[in-house]
C-alpha cells in the first residue's frame, strides 16, 4: 500500500461531509494539516459518538471504498473507544475517545478549520500526546509544543 | 529542555514548511513502513483507550515506541 495522500485527505473530506459525519483530524496528521513539519504513517480521526453519526460514519466508510463485515460495522456504530482499519484504500485510526480530550464538543468548539479540513486545536492534539505517553509521543512532544508556539504567534 | 541552536534550527524548519502548498507538504509528510504485528490485521478494535494501549505494550515490539513511558 502507497502512503497517505493529501488527494485521500479530501476524499475524506468529501464522504464524510456528503454523510454529515462530525469528525475532526487528530494526532499528527491534524498538525500536519496546520502545517506542522513532521513525517508520520496513518491518518487519525477523532469522531464524535452517537447513534447517527455512527449509522453516518459506516456509509462514509463504505463510500470510500472499505470493506467492513456486519460484526466490524456494529463496532464502529457502537463507537469502541478506538477502531483500526487496515484493509482499505488507507490505513484509518477512528479514535471515539482519546485519551487527554473529556468531549468532542469541547474540541469541536476548539477545532480550527483548513481547507475546510476539521482539525483538532493544537493544544488537544498535545494534551492528547501528553496524556497517551507513548515513547514516541514523548519524543515529539518538544517539538510539537515549539510548532504550536510559532503559528500562534504567527496569527 | 531545549538548546537555542535547536530551537532555532525548528523554527527554520517551520518557515520553510509554511511557504509550500498544504497539498505538496502533506503529501511530503506521510510514508509508509511496514509496522510488525500492527500491520498484520484487516481490522482492530477496542472497547477502551486502556485496552488498546495494554494491547500495544504487550503485542508490539519495543521499538515502535507504542509503549507508555
Amino acid at each position: 500500500m502507497a502512503a497517505f495522500s493529501y488527494r485521500q485527505a479530501e476524499e475524506i473530506r468529501d464522504a464524510f461531509a456528503a454523510h454529515e459525519v462530525r469528525y475532526l483530524f487528530l494526532g499528527k496528521s491534524g498538525a500536519i494539516l496546520l502545517g506542522y513539519p513532521d513525517t508520520t504513517q496513518d491518518a487519525d480521526l477523532f469522531v464524535e459518538r452517537s447513534p447517527e453519526n455512527g449509522v453516518r460514519l459506516v456509509a462514509a466508510l463504505a463510500r470510500l471504498g472499505f470493506t467492513l463485515s456486519g460484526s466490524d460495522e456494529n463496532d464502529i456504530r457502537r463507537g469502541k473507544d478506538f477502531v483500526q482499519l487496515k484493509d482499505g484504500p488507507f490505513d484509518l485510526d477512528l479514535i471515539f475517545a482519546p485519551d487527554g480530550i473529556e468531549r468532542f464538543e469541547d474540541a469541536w468548539q476548539r477545532r480550527i478549520e483548513v481547507a475546510e479540513f476539521p482539525v483538532c486545536s493544537l493544544d488537544d492534539i498535545i494534551e492528547s500526546k501528553r496524556a497517551a505517553n507513548r515513547a514516541k509521543d514523548r519524543e515529539s512532544l518538544p517539538r510539537l509544543i515549539e510548532f504550536r508556539d510559532w503559528w500562534r504567534a504567527r496569527r | 529542555m531545549i538548546d537555542e541552536a535547536t530551537r532555532r534550527e525548528w523554527i527554520r524548519e517551520f518557515e520553510a514548511a509554511a511557504r509550500r502548498p498544504l497539498a505538496q507538504r502533506f503529501d511530503y509528510s506521510f510514508i509508509k513502513t511496514y509496522k510488525p504485528v500492527m500491520d498484520d490485521a484487516r481490522f482492530r478494535s477496542f472497547d477502551t483507550m486502556e485496552d488498546y494501549r495494554r494491547w500495544c505494550e504487550e503485542n508490539l515490539p519495543p521499538w515502535l515506541g507504542y509503549g507508555r513511558v
